[in-house]
Formats: structure tokens, C-alpha cells, sequence
């Protein structure tokens, strides 16, 4: 099968979720990914085995799965040997992408002015906590970013504490976000000739997460700053309804047909015939009293009972399904968002999220699981970096590789 | 300077916000983006209340504006010869819509094999729900994060967020197959899904839950109350005493206990939490009950000050109001001040990715609808004033 990124070659030097998640879908698409690690036990990503206090799984998912199709050298690059072995890279390479901050890679000789020096058609990319400009370096985590960009102060019940948008939501979108700065650094490369600096920061890319409500917030309308209650919301017929079991995501258009419709799913006669709810404008004028009459009819339904109602007139719908049902789901399998992949680590194969974004003539592949610390470091030293075995072993002696 | 995308011509034929921004970012970074706009029902929802049309502006900037008659014969003639004359199509239309104009791919890739045809849809090309409407709460509902981001008792939350990872998804999708067409010519379908974004954004928890037991899988299943977290020092919530809430990401508390319990009030050498185990098992709950009580006694700027003088892990959860006027913010671009012609300066969101050779700018602010009809059909197709003049009466093109 052909790959859209056969003949790129990405450093990888990144820790933990937004950067590897970036080069992960480079690598999806057939680039070659190297991660170059810390021979000293690697990307701290590695480490993590519980979530929540929960262990997750008896492999190191966590880590296997954003680190798939990727290829692991091991370099101290403390040793001026070590940095030796980068540069050879560097000149063999088509992308450098790192999360670490700016300063630190400039104070190990990693700035972007050095290695484009070494290799002007390097696409040199970084993910920043808070960007390039502006001087701001603290540290940043998913959540403290997502905090200060508004995003989640708008969720929730009014009253209620903010809403997190789940573990590493912000991370992963500044992967992708990153991944789409490289894929056009690369069209551009393959153009000109030349390489160019690119950030993708976890507070820009955040700042979209919200984006039509920051927008409007930005035009001047405030109250989209704030929370708003299920309970008040203007089309009652886009709106989540509790039943006895699951609740149910209800998306109609305020119309008299579609009211009718889902009146008849609700086997309600009353809410059907009451003055208040008869027109559009009315179920918007008294749409508290309608969310709440909708709301005493479905909570003492059983999930099943009403779904197969709304199913049977045609009402758009669906059930909020659990992290049970999804991993289930014959959707989310025939679309391989969802994939089985070998692991090494427990020899059988498991099972992984997949591919989000498909190509029909070069769809993405998984063909690996995240590699082991360095296992492909003689390798490349050989084959790709041409050194001579008695070199190898030089640099073995230096302790610039293990 | 140049622009990354300024050789591709791309045909936007999007009723989304999440979909026409994949668009607009192609535009943004130089794609000659032309959105096609068909049905008068459409042009006629734009904003007619005299204020700043701030989503159109968003998700249309850069782009120009084509309008078609696609009852006509020769409308949708014209349609095809873009379509022919096009490097990207974007869309996030139904199929049989599509195809009733001849926009679908297989008629399009006939006369146009090198097409990168980049489509959204809810739940993905394959299945038994590819046909389902194009709404993201639809695909959110299905993918189990909702009913677990709450507090115990409160009501799923839908977030949007999934759109927004839509957006970009496609984006990526259509400039990866663009570098692949450089190599070799072959065009292709690059597809994702509003489903797809969503399982993505929930993407630790859900991968979580694949790997582990049967027996395990309960606890991811539900929300955690905020005042049960596992680690009363990582992904932990507590209001401060004007009401802002601090939000605190220090997993290793071995690194950040020296630093946090003097700021909140707690002896570091406390023997009830002077260990990790302490803190984040045996005692967990009294620790979580020390630090609720502990941030209400500053308000959120003490906390703000605190936790970026000692460098720590931590912020204060902040509403729209602080990134419009972040410096941080202004630097990066990520909200830019504009010039409008009609309402003065006002503020838009900007642009996400900073790149040193081919910047994203902004050139236009969304046209109105047509404003580049006469043009493209000149500059794109070739047609002479005359010709123009000829659909104009005839009322095929706008």
C-alpha cells in the first residue's frame, strides 16, 4: 500500500502526549519516525501505568499507542558525541519536532538556527506551552492551559465547578494541530527547497477548542462566557432529556411538524395539545416550562422504551452512550476508529484507537506498537548515519549511546 | 515570503462552521480558497440585524465568494468545470446531495483524477450510521466521555469540542494527500468524522478503557466528584475566595508538596501528609478537605501571583474575558486586533500556528455572497467579460 509520507523522515524529540501524538500521525502516513530518547529511561511518557489511580491495562498503553510506527534511538545528549549523532541526523532528516521549551533547546544546541545551518530544508517544529512570542515559560499541562483560555468556565450547570474537557483533550488537540503545521511546512519545503521554523502551541490550538464561543464572546456578546443550564435552553428540542436509565440527546429543529412528531414519540397527548407549546414562538417564549414538562415524561421512561419511540418517528436522536457502548460500537469499528495491533509487551494482540483520518489510495497503517527504548539504535547508527562498528563502539565507550 | 498553499485552488462547499473553518485555514495559509454558495436559502441566513457578522468573519476570511444557480443546466455545468479545474474540494455535504450536482467524488476524480476530495461526515464513510445527519451531538453522545466530565449528579455535558477537532482532522488529512499528489499526481478521498474527532478528544480515557478489565472499567465510566479526585493535587478543582476556581496538575507531589503546603497554609513536614502514599491514599480525603478550605482564604489574582512566582503546575480557571486581553495572546496572534470597514477595530480569534517562512495572514474578511463570481469564472475558467455578462442576465451565475 503506498503512504502519503513515504520518504519523510522526522526526529521525534518529544515527551509525554501533545508532541508524540503530532508525530504520531506523521507516522500513521508512512513518514519515518524517530524518537530520539534519554537513554536514562526515555520519555517520561514511558512511566506512566495509572490513570486516576487506576491501573490501565497490563501494557503501557499509554505510551505504545501515541509512539506506534515509531522507531527509538538512544542518545545522551549531554556528551558532545551525542550531539555529534543528532547533527548527523539532522542532516539526514526532513523534520525536527521537539516539545521541550525553546530555551532549553537552545541551551543544548538544538536551536532552530543551528540546525537549519546544518540543514536548510529542515522543517524545525516545535509545540510551546504558550507560544513563541510574548515570553511567557511556566510550566503547562492540559488542564492549566485549558483553564486560562475560557473554555471551560463556560460548561457546566450554572454554579456548578468548571468542566474539564477530559484527559488530554487539549493535549491531542495540539497535536493534530501541530501535525497540520508540518504537513504544510513539508508542501512548501518540497517547493522551494527550504525549510522553516513552525509553532503549534497548547494555548493557541486551545483557544479553537471554543472557538464559535470565544468568537461571539470577542463580538461582544458576554453571556457566552458564561454557563447556561440545560434546563433553559431556547429550542427545547435540541436538548439532553434524562430517562431512567441513560439520558438522551434530542437534535430537531423548533418546528410544528418536528413538535408534533416528537410529541408522538413521547406518547403525551397534554404536551401536544397545550396553548402554550402550539407555535414555534411559543415553545421558545415558554421554553422552561416545555424543557420541564419533557423532562417529567422521560425521566420515568426506560432508555430502551424511549429510544425505540424516538426511532419509530423518525426523530434525530441518540442515546448518551458509555465508554461500554462506544468500545462496542460496530461504527466505530468499521471506520477503524478503533484497531488491533500486536504488543510485544504481553504478546497478543490488543486493542487501539485507530485512524481518525483516512485516505482511500494511502490510508494510515498500524504496523508497530511504540518502540522499546533505544531498539533501534545500532541500526540506524549503521544504516542510516553510516558509521563504521569500531566508531559504534567508540561512541558506546564515550557512554554517548548505551 | 510566500504562502505554503498558494499553487492549490480549493472548492469550499460547506454548511458547517466546523467544516468551512477546515477551509479557512487552507485559505489562511495562502490556498485560493473559493466557497461555492447554491442555494438562496443559505445566503439569506447571514447576519441582516446590522451588527458584525463575527462567525462569517471567522470561518470565511480569506475565501471568495461564487454564486451558482444549480437549477440551471448551464449552473451546473459550470460547477462541474470547477470541480475539473480544482486541486482540493472540501465538504461537508450529504452524498446524494452531492451527487444530485455531479460534486460527488467518482464524477468529480473522472474528469479530475488528481482531486484530493476531503469530506466530513457525523459517523465516517463506512457502517450502518454513514448516512446519519451531520450534527457533532450526535457523534459526542455516542462516545462516552459525555456522561463523565460532570460532577456526581449533574447532567452530561456536551462540550463542541469535537467539531473544533474536526476542523483540524480534515485539514491535516487534505494537506498530507496534497504532499503525496506532489510525488506521485494521484489525487484521493480523505475522510473523518465528527464520531471520529470526539472518541479522539476523549483519546486518554478511552484508550484507557480498552486496555483494562472488565471489573476495572467502572470507575472511568462515571463522573468523580471533584472532592474524590485520586490525587488531591493533580486534575483537582478548588474555589478560591472570590469565587475563581484553581486548578492544580502536579502528579509527582513528592516535587510539588514544598512548594504547595506553605502557600496553602499546610506544614510541609505535616505528618498526616509527609508522603506521597499519605497524601494521595491514607489521607487523601482529609488533605482534599485541608486544601478546600485553604485556597478560599485568597482570591483568585493571590493564587494567580503564587503559582507563577514559584513556577508551579497550577492556574486559576479563567472566563473569555482574560485570553482577549492576555499579552500572551496578542503576541502569538491567537486573537488579533482588525480593521473592519463597517464596525472599526474589533477583535477575532487568529491564527493557531506560527510559521517563520509562510505565515498565515489575513487578506479579506469573508465576501459577500458572489463579490468574486465575475473573477474566478474569468481567472479560473477563462471566460470573457462578454460571456460573464451573458450568465449574469441569464441568471445562472450572481
Amino acid at each position: 500500500m503506498a503512504k502519503a509520507l513515504k520518504g519523510i523522515r522526522v526526529i521525534d524529540f518529544t515527551v509525554w502526549f501533545q508532541g508524540p501524538v503530532s508525530a504520531q500521525y506523521l507516522a500513521d502516513f508512512g513518514a519515518e519516525v524517530i524518537k530520539v530518547e534519554n537513554p536514562k529511561g526515555g520519555d517520561q511518557g514511558r512511566g506512566v501505568r495509572s490513570m486516576k489511580a487506576l491501573p490501565i491495562g497490563d501494557w503501557n498503553q499509554y505510551f505504545l499507542v501515541i509512539n506506534r510506527n515509531k522507531k527509538s534511538i538512544a542518545i545522551d545528549l549531554k556528551k558532545p558525541e551525542g550531539q555529534e549523532i543528532l547533527y548527523r541526523m539532522v542532516e539526514k532528516s526532513d523534520v525536527f519536532l521537539s516539545n521541550l521549551s525553546p530555551a532549553l533547546l537552545e541551551k543544548m544546541n538544538l536551536s532552530y538556527e543551528k540546525l537549519s545551518a546544518i540543514n536548510p530544508k529542515l522543517v524545525y517544529a516545535t509545540n510551546t506551552g504558550y507560544g513563541r512570542f510574548g515570553g511567557v515559560s511556566k510550566p503547562s499541562f492540559d488542564m492549566t492551559v485549558q483553564a486560562l483560555t475560557g473554555a471551560m468556565a463556560r460548561l457546566g450547570e450554572p454554579g456548578q465547578p468548571p468542566i474539564y474537557m477530559g484527559m488530554g483533550s487539549g493535549d491531542a488537540y495540539g497535536g493534530i494541530m501541530s501535525a497540520m503545521g508540518i504537513a504544510m511546512a513539508i508542501y512548501q519545503r518540497n517547493k522551494t527547497g527550504r525549510g522553516q521554523c513552525l509553532d503549534a502551541s497548547l494555548y493557541g490550538a486551545q483557544l479553537y477548542l471554543a472557538a464559535p464561543y470565544l468568537q461571539a464572546f470577542l463580538a461582544g456578546n458576554s453571556q457566552s462566557a458564561l454557563q447556561h443550564s440545560r434546563k433553559e435552553v431556547e429550542n427545547a428540542l435540541w436538548n439532553l432529556y434524562p430517562t431512567a436509565g441513560k439520558w438522551v440527546y434530542i437534535c430537531e429543529e423548533n418546528t410544528d411538524e418536528r413538535f408534533a412528531a416528537f410529541c408522538k414519540a413521547l406518547g403525551e397527548d397534554a404536551l401536544a395539545t397545550d396553548e402554550r407549546f402550539a407555535t414555534a414562538q411559543g415553545r421558545l417564549e415558554n421554553n422552561i416550562a416545555l424543557i420541564a414538562a419533557i423532562d417529567t415524561i422521560t425521566a420515568t421512561q426506560a432508555d430502551t422504551e424511549l429510544l425505540s419511540a424516538l426511532e419509530a418517528n423518525d426523530i434525530v436522536h441518540s442515546p448518551v452512550n458509555s465508554y461500554a457502548d462506544v468500545v462496542k460500537d460496530e461504527q466505530a469499528w468499521q471506520n477503524n476508529y478503533f484497531m488491533k495491533a500486536y504488543c510485544e509487551e504481553v504478546k497478543r494482540e490488543v486493542e487501539i484507537r485507530g485512524l481518525p483520518v483516512t485516505l482511500s489510495k494511502t490510508p494510515g497503517e498500524v504496523n508497530t506498537l511504540g518502540p522499546q527504548l533505544g531498539q533501534d539504535t545500532e541500526l540506524l547508527m549503521m544504516d542510516l548515519l553510516e558509521y563504521e562498528w569500531d566508531q559504534i563502539e567508540e561512541f558506546k565507550a564515550k557512554g554517548a549511546i548505551p | 515570503m510566500s504562502a505554503a498553499l498558494d499553487d492549490v485552488t480549493v472548492l469550499d462547499l460547506t454548511q458547517s462552521f466546523s467544516s468551512a473553518l477546515s477551509a479557512a485555514f487552507l485559505a489562511d495559509f495562502g490556498g485560493n480558497v473559493i466557497r461555492l454558495e447554491l442555494s438562496a436559502q443559505e445566503r439569506d441566513a447571514r447576519q441582516v440585524d446590522g451588527s458584525w457578522d463575527h462567525e462569517a468573519d471567522l470561518i470565511h476570511r480569506n475565501k471568495k465568494s461564487v454564486v451558482i444557480d444549480p437549477q440551471q443546466d448551464r449552473g451546473r455545468a459550470l460547477l462541474a468545470e470547477l470541480a475539473a479545474k480544482a486541486d482540493v474540494i472540501i465538504t461537508d455535504w450529504m452524498k446524494p446531495d452531492l451527487q444530485a450536482l455531479g460534486l460527488d467524488y467518482a464524477t468529480v476524480c473522472a474528469g479530475n483524477p488528481g482531486i484530493v476530495y476531503g469530506r466530513a461526515s457525523a459517523f465516517g464513510p463506512e457502517g450502518p450510521d454513514a448516512d446519519r445527519p451531520f450534527i457533532d451531538e450526535l457523534a459526542a453522545a455516542r462516545t462516552g466521555a459525555m456522561p463523565t466530565l460532570q460532577q456526581p449528579g449533574e447532567p452530561p455535558v456536551y462540550t463542541g469540542a469535537g467539531a473544533m477537532h474536526t476542523s483540524v482532522l480534515l485539514a491535516f488529512g487534505v494537506v498530507t494527500a496534497l504532499v503525496h499528489r506532489q510525488g506521485s499526481g494521484e489525487g484521493q478521498e480523505v475522510d473523518t468524522s465528527y464520531f471520529a474527532a470526539n472518541m479522539y478528544g476523549a483519546s486518554l480515557d478511552l484508550q484507557a478503557f480498552l486496555a483494562i478489565d472488565e471489573g476495572q472499567r467502572e470507575r472511568l465510566m462515571h463522573p468523580i466528584s471533584r472532592l474524590d479526585v485520586s490525587n488531591p493535587i493533580s486534575g483537582s478543582l478548588y474555589p478560591s475566595s472570590d469565587g475563581r476556581w484553581v486548578t492544580l496538575t502536579m502528579p509527582d507531589t513528592d516535587r510539588w508538596w514544598p512548594l504547595l503546603a506553605p502557600a496553602v497554609g499546610i506544614d510541609v513536614d505535616d505528618e498526616r501528609f509527609n508522603s506521597h502514599e499519605k497524601r494521595c491514599e491514607i489521607n487523601r480525603h482529609e488533605l482534599i478537605h485541608e486544601l478546600e478550605a485553604g485556597f478560599q482564604k485568597h482570591p483568585g489574582s493571590h493564587w494567580r501571583t503564587l503559582f507563577s512566582e514559584k513556577q508551579m503546575s497550577a492556574d486559576v480557571i479563567e472566563q473569555f474575558d482574560y485570553p482577549a486581553q492576555d499579552p500572551q495572546v496578542a503576541a502569538n496572534k491567537y486573537i488579533m486586533e482588525l480593521d473592519h470597514p463597517s464596525f472599526g477595530k474589533v477583535n477575532s480569534l487568529g491564527f493557531p500556528i506560527f510559521m517563520s517562512d509562510s505565515p498565515a495572514r489575513l487578506k479579506s474578511l469573508a465576501p459577500c455572497a458572489g463579490q468574486h463570481t465575475a473573477s474566478v469564472l474569468h481567472e479560473v475558467l477563462g471566460y470573457s467579460e462578454d460571456e460573464i455578462y451573458q450568465l449574469t442576465t441569464e441568471g445562472v451565475v450572481v
